[in-house]
């Protein structure tokens, strides 16, 4: 089977666009987070919001006409391209039915749902117009991105919620070790939308002023929207074309709690599995994982779950690997989170930096991990983990490592 | 790597019936579920399931929090496991080698709708949490693995209308790579007010009420729902169980070849290139093929392209191979339609006989369809699933030989 390297990265965010921006905001614990501007959340309990603003889709769609596409589309074709662009690949050189596209997500497309029931409310549904169905369902995402680039290669979008852009970049993976494909670009999409916001809203998920991780006080999730695209393809051919390898991808885990829609297995059951199988996969230790790149959303369920699943599998080595969660400044970008976080996990190791949770104020007797507060740190880490837990009970874990020529 | 991957039993709701005994005779009568709508109104023709009890297969327990979708696929997965001598898990422990991989076009998009549309007209404050998970795409199958306490992989793949036959694509990888030991792989759809509406307003639904794959005076599809899951495993899996395998899954092939994401490309390169790669994969040429399953569902220029396709890698053979197209009876059941078709394929090469095409007239086709099943004598089959988005997917299944 072929290895499997990351010779590009691509990201729009709401703490900045391109990776570079992106590292520089990240490193600095820049937060993205602010009142919400893309809907009126006046009768709403929360008001704040991680939205990506000053966006112009214009700059970075040219094959389609913008405007037909959902946003979330846009996003991701925007990120497709910056991931391209930094790649360095000459698609000219490439036989396109070897190209494929992997992407996840949440929500799809779900403004058009909105706009279908503000049409419904105004004006009846005999007001709906029939151009909007095709452009809805969440596989139009990776479909625009091939449609844009000319990609013929596998296309599929994995819809598994906000573990959703593992999953991508894991059958990415798959496709790229057992030949199938020579080049893809796998990552996550999501658009902010009132809906998943009224959802967590109403359970209470959502926190008033900010995103505060594994601390004592954290109040909730902040929701957010974005991209993330990473060129995938075999280290063969990344050596061949000379390019950068950012990372080496060694293998992932998949796993269903089985237990309960939207909250964690208490005792972390399926997040142990999942990062378990990667490890396993990866053919490494549990002592050479250098740094975890949590799923750490901010509720308090969610970390404590987290913390313990770490814990147990980890042992008394638990409180020495650095765990901190991007989420905190970014907020959660759904669908598109983990393969954000798989970004900033490539970039971790290509750089020796590891970024950091900010808000990080009071330790929770509960989380008593070492959540990288509020500074980045140099650590130089060889090999990482990125979580990625979903409604439905998903878990994906990620094993990535430095490449060394 | 290179385990051959088998199919072991089944589970299939769809208006043809319950079970693949069920739909099987239902299929092979010559039935239609095609029909005036119960759910949405006369003047709507659908191929809906109707009566549908689902407490009869999952009791009552638990059952108000799943919606339609969740409900189809639990009655799949219910069917699946009792079909293929996997007992249904009663010690609550649950099995972290058994998953499923559910493709789907939709989802659960009735909720989400219904979701919307509550917290638009009554305030946010107003929306029922209870409903809040069932707007992930994902919930049919993450309500499936906790009420059958499916612990292994849970994932939910969307290609549109090649959704399911990507579903049993990504079983396969996944049980070749090693991450599970059994899956459930295939595809569900429920029929709404939200997609029977939209894509009537998109011009896709035949004016005449009429569902007729590769007919002359063809002018539209109809929409079905249901839900069919392959239970797949590798053959060292089956011999250890003592399951008796009934198919394998070949080979596959895929290709996108959209220039927009709502029109089907006549030229047929991605569905030709589709085909072959899956047969390239089978390691076979198309002389191998006994039958083909079709997913042509009767839309002008969508059925154009198969023909196109299949013209372009059987050529003068293709009017000898006997073909059928299982939605002119089951209806365009979207992300379903994939595994209803390999469902049907691996029942035609275990009878050798293709199911009837309802609803065919004399005249319509050069193509081997038939109103009556079809005999043949072959190893091989050929299903095909390609949609208007540009994802063109192929399998070959072949009965199972030691």
């Amino acid at each position: 089977m072929r290895r499997v390297v990351i010779t590009g990265l691509g990201v729009v965010t709401p703490i900045g666009s391109g990776w570079r921006n992106f590292w520089e905001a990240l490193l600095a614990g820049k937060s993205g987070i602010g009142p919400v501007t893309s809907f009126d959340t006046s009768s709403f309990p929360v008001h704040i919001g991680a939205e990506v603003r000053d966006f112009v889709p214009e700059q970075y769609i040219h094959r389609q006409t913008p405007e037909n596409l959902g946003r979330a589309s846009q996003l991701a074709v925007a990120a497709a391209l910056l991931a391209l662009q930094d790649s360095e690949a000459n698609l000219a050189r490439y036989d396109r039915h070897r190209v494929g596209v992997s992407m996840g997500t949440t929500s799809g497309e779900p403004l058009f749902v909105e706009r279908y029931n503000n049409i419904r409310k105004a004006d009846g549904l005999k007001a709906i117009p029939g151009e909007m169905l095709p452009k809805y369902p969440c596989n139009v995402i990776p479909s625009n991105i091939a449609i844009e680039f000319e990609l013929r290669g596998p296309n599929l979008m994995i819809p598994t919620a906000c573990a959703a852009g593992n999953y991508a970049i894991g059958y990415g993976f798959d496709l790229i070790r057992a030949g199938r494909a020579d080049l893809m670009l796998a990552g996550g999409a999501d658009a902010f939308s009132r809906i998943p916001y009224m959802g967590f809203a109403r359970l209470g998920a959502i926190a008033r002023e900010r995103c505060q991780p594994f601390d004592k006080n954290r109040q909730g999730m902040v929701p957010g929207e974005g991209a993330a695209v990473l060129v995938l393809e075999s280290l063969e051919a990344a050596v061949r074309r000379e390019a950068q390898v950012y990372a080496e991808v060694l293998g992932y885990g998949l796993s269903c709690d089985s237990h309960h829609m939207t909250a964690a297995h208490p005792q972390g059951d399926g997040a142990v599995r999942a990062m378990a199988m990667a490890i396993d996969e990866s053919k490494v230790g549990i002592e050479d994982i250098d740094y975890i790149s949590a799923h750490g959303t901010g509720t308090p369920t969610n970390d404590r779950a987290e913390s313990i699943a770490v814990r147990a599998l980890f042992g008394n080595r638990a409180g020495k690997v650095p765990m901190s969660s991007i989420k905190s400044m970014l907020g959660h970008t759904m669908g598109a989170a983990s393969a954000i976080e798989a970004v900033a996990c490539a970039l971790a190791l290509r750089t020796g930096m590891i970024p950091p949770t900010i808000n990080y104020e009071e330790p929770d007797p509960e989380c008593d991990l070492d959540y990288v507060p509020n500074q980045a740190r140099e650590t130089h880490p060889r090999v990482v983990l990125n979580n990625a837990y979903a409604f439905g009970g998903n878990n994906a874990s990620l094993c990535l490592a430095r490449y060394a020529v | 790597m290179h385990e051959r991957i088998v199919i072991t039993g089944a589970g299939v709701i769809s208006c043809l019936g319950v079970g693949v005994e069920e739909f099987e005779g239902s299929l092979y009568s010559g039935a239609s579920g095609v029909k005036p709508s119960e759910l949405f109104g006369e003047h709507e023709i659908t191929a809906e399931i109707r009566n549908f009890t689902p407490q009869q297969w999952l009791g009552n327990k638990g059952i108000r929090v799943l919606d339609r979708s969740a409900r189809l696929l639990c009655v799949a997965v219910h069917q699946a496991l009792c079909g293929s001598d996997l007992r249904l898990d009663d010690s609550g422990q649950g099995d972290p080698g058994l998953g499923m991989i559910c493709g789907t076009m939709f989802g659960s998009l009735h909720s989400i709708t219904s979701f919307d549309w509550s917290g638009l007209v009554e305030g946010p404050n107003y929306v029922n949490p209870m409903e809040f998970p069932n707007t992930v795409i994902n919930s049919p199958a993450g309500q499936a693995a906790i009420k059958y306490k499916l612990r292994g992989i849970n994932s939910t793949v969307c290609a549109g209308l090649a959704s399911g036959l990507y579903a049993l694509h990504c079983g396969a990888e996944f049980l070749r790579f090693g991450r599970a030991r059994i899956l459930l792989a295939g595809g569900m759809e429920e029929l709404c007010e939200e997609s029977v509406l939209g894509f009537g307003k998109s011009g896709l639904i035949s004016p005449s009420g009429s569902l007729r794959p590769f007919g002359k005076n063809r002018d539209g599809t109809i929409l079905g729902e249901g839900s069919a899951l392959l239970v797949l495993e590798g053959e060292e899996s089956a011999a250890a169980r003592h399951a008796k395998p009934w198919m394998e899954i070949s080979g596959f092939g895929c290709a996108h070849d959209a220039q927009s994401v709502s029109a089907f490309r006549v030229r047929a390169e991605g569905a030709t290139a589709s085909i072959q790669e899956a047969l390239a994969s089978a390691g076979i040429g198309p002389e191998q093929i006994g039958c083909i399953v079709s997913g042509a569902s009767g839309s002008r220029t969508g059925d154009e392209m198969e023909v196109r396709a299949l013209q372009n890698v059987f050529q003068d053979r293709l009017g000898k191979i006997v073909i059928c197209a299982p939605k002119a009876a089951v209806g365009e059941t979207m992300g379903a339609s994939g595994a209803i078709c390999a469902l049907v394929a691996g029942i035609a090469l275990r009878r050798q006989a293709t199911p009837p095409t309802a609803g065919l007239m004399d005249g319509d086709t050069s193509l081997l369809l038939s109103k009556d099943p079809q005999p043949f004598d072959g190893e091989y089959a050929l299903v095909t699933a390609f949609g208007c988005d540009g994802n063109n997917t192929s399998m070959v299944l072949r009965r199972w030989m030691q």
